[in-house]
């Protein structure tokens, strides 16, 4: 079953053309890899999947589950199982990290009609989701993402994205930044939430992180759209020859 | 004399009158002092320099139609603290010996309006030494025009805590002694009336006044607060946040620093929504020979709407030596990506531009306690 379907996606920004017919299946069950040079627009997808304003869509459509995404706000898509972790994770200073998980939980939960956990319960999965990623529980305490580091803000989009269990999961260069061992850490975080029910869109430039969660597919993103896709071992030939290699 | 208001002209031959009948409540109070600062000054006035953004027409009107003495009186205090209303005999003795000079009727209009229209008034009293184990709560006063005098004497340590209840036009002076601390709390509702209140501290050497003021819209709501740092190591530490989703709000500061060596801080954060108005002239004065004071304000605001209105003015007047005084205010707008960080997991745009303007105004309101009792966290 198709979880994500895109077709012939055309988005432009302040009347800048940078996504001219994009189009991208994901089945349920499934890691799919989209690389692709700087400025292709990777991050410009990933956020149009989220439903960030700045972007205007003028053609294509996006669906989720069978159901059109474009027209809903971002909070509505995630309550749909929709799930960003962005490229540059914004501080929110003044706003604790538990607080904003517990508010983003219960937002879910209750747009889903269910219960939303206790308090005590909540603060028990957040601490184990924390120790899980090496993030000790201050992180909890601090203002959301408040002078963490850029790693520390990686696995912190991570522990959301445990914490939240959605449907897709857009992960836009979470690898950037991270040392070797946090890749590991986030890599098994990736691993653990991966399931027969959801799928993930991972952005990245580094065949290390697909070392560790193997996908799928592998898409190439160049000149406003997919211009190649294929299994894992296209990521080798990448790393190896360069984006130059498909124009030839 | 007053401003040529019909209400100006009205209530200034009411307040002239008040005479016989204002002595049925408290006939110990000073009127007298009132009446002539008010014949001598006359009503505030629109566009004078403290009404520049405020004009006191529909308080004039309010003021006419108040209503006089009542005995709805709610105040709870913890074992130690003596309350007395000022209609108990031991109210005149304890204000006598305690209240100073620092809310001169002159000075303070409102002090004299409110001293002539006086229906209600307490006395809070802690002893030298007292640890207070929990607040004074002055939730209702009964009487439209109140006056509150609070008393820390040497080392005692106490909470007050106002609550918005029939807080129509209140006086609050606070006489924090040598090494008195003094916590005070201040929740103003929103209201679709018209309230005034001034606030008068003095702190005398190694004593410490903290106010935390969080405030709603009115229909017209105005603020002044005076505090005097009258010792070396006196501190006083001014934080107020307001958040306006209309009305208007008119805050008006003046810290003196009388004596050297004290410190002062004024921490403002404010939010103005809807077709709200808020206003902050926020003034440190430096005294002749109030060498090494200590004195800062931050005043940050943000607009939520284009409709809103902000005008924050710090003022300083140093005339003394070794002084160490810095402000400053700024005006912007909520962080648009956070908002879409927060919206991209679920939480809805109202609630959470709601989480972002109440950390915001956490900012000012620090202490966790106090926040609790101002309602600005769970
Ligand atoms: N808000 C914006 N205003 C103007 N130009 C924009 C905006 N957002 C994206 N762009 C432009 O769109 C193009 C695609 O940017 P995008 O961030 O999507 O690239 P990317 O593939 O994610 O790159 P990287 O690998 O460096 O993260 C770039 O040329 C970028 O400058
Ligand atoms: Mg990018």
């Amino acid at each position: 079953m198709t979880l994500l379907a895109v077709e012939n996606l055309h988005v432009e920004v302040d009347g800048k053309p940078i996504l001219n017919g994009l189009s991208l299946a994901v089945p349920a069950g499934q890691v799919h890899a989209v690389m692709g040079p700087n400025g292709s627009g990777k991050s410009t997808f990933a956020n149009v999947l989220a439903g960030r304003p700045d972007y205007t869509v003028t053609a294509g459509s996006v669906a989720m589950d069978g159901e059109q995404l474009l027209d809903l706000a971002p909070e509505e898509r995630a309550r749909k199982g929709l799930f960003l972790a962005f490229q540059y994770p914004v501080e929110i200073p003044g706003v604790s990290n538990m607080e904003f998980l517990k508010a983003a939980t219960d937002a879910q939960a209750k747009a889903a009609g269910q219960q939303a956990p206790s308090a005590v319960e909540f603060i028990g999965r957040a601490r184990q989701a924390a120790a899980d990623l090496r993030l000790s529980a201050d992180f909890l305490k601090r203002g959301v993402n408040e002078g963490f580091s850029g790693g520390e803000k990686k696995r912190n989009e991570i522990l959301q994205l445990l914490l939240l269990r959605p449907r897709l999961a857009i992960l836009d260069e979470t690898d950037s930044g991270l040392d070797i061992d946090a890749l590991k850490v986030v890599a098994a975080g990736i691993n653990a939430f991966r399931a027969a029910h959801n799928a993930v869109v991972l952005v990245t430039h580094y065949q290390r992180l697909l070392d560790h969660v193997v996908p799928d597919r592998i898409h190439v993103l160049a000149g406003g759209g997919i211009v190649r896709s294929g299994d894992k071992s296209l990521a080798h030939a990448l790393e190896a020859k360069g984006y130059g290699w498909l124009d030839s | 004399m007053a401003g040529s208001t019909a209400e100006a002209t009205a209530l200034a031959r009411r307040l002239s009158e008040r005479g016989e009948d204002a002595a049925r409540y408290a006939p110990w109070f000073d009127r007298g002092r009132c009446r002539e600062a008010l014949a001598g000054n006359g009503l505030p006035r629109f566009h004078a320099e403290a009404w520049r953004h405020t004009n006191p027409r529909p308080w004039y009107a309010a003021a006419l139609g108040a209503n006089g003495g009542g005995a709805d009186v709610r105040v709870q205090a913890p074992p130690g603290v003596d309350v007395a209303t000022f209609d108990e005999p031991r109210a005149a003795d304890l204000f006598a010996r305690h209240s100073g000079d620092i809310l001169d009727p002159a000075e303070h209009p409102l002090a004299a309006v409110n001293g002539l229209l006086l229906g209600a008034g307490v006395v809070v009293h802690a002893p030298a030494g007292l640890q207070a184990a929990t607040p004074v709560r002055i939730d209702g006063l009964g009487a439209a025009f109140q006056h509150v005098l609070v008393v820390a004497q040497p080392g005692a340590a106490l909470t007050v805590l106002e609550t918005p209840s029939a807080f129509a036009h209140r006086v609050v002076e606070c006489v924090v002694a040598a090494g008195a601390r003094l916590t005070h709390l201040r929740r103003q509702d929103a209201s679709g009336g018209c309230e005034c209140s001034l606030v008068a501290a003095t702190v005398a050497e190694g004593g410490r006044y903290e106010l935390a003021q969080l405030s709603k819209g009115a229909a017209l709501r105005r603020n002044d607060l005076v505090a005097r740092i009258d010792g070396p190591n006196a501190g006083a530490h001014i934080r107020a946040a307001w958040r306006l989703d209309d009305g208007h709000l008119d805050n008006q500061v003046r810290i003196s620093h009388a004596e050297g060596g004290g410190t002062s801080r004024q921490t403002y954060r404010g939010v103005a929504g809807g077709r709200s108005r808020a206003v902050l002239n926020g003034a440190i004065h430096i005294a002749p020979g109030a060498d090494g004071s200590d004195a800062s304000l931050t005043a940050k605001n943000l607009l939520t709407s284009a409709t809103a209105q902000v005008f924050a003015k710090p003022a300083l007047e140093i005339n003394a030596s070794d002084v160490k005084c810095a402000h400053g205010a700024t005006v912007g707008a909520l962080d648009e990506e956070a908002v879409l960080y927060l919206r991209s997991r679920g939480i809805g745009e109202s609630d959470a531009r709601d989480l972002l303007v109440r950390a915001f105004l956490a900012e000012a309101i620090v202490d966790e306690e106090g926040a609790r009792s101002l309602g600005l966290s769970g």
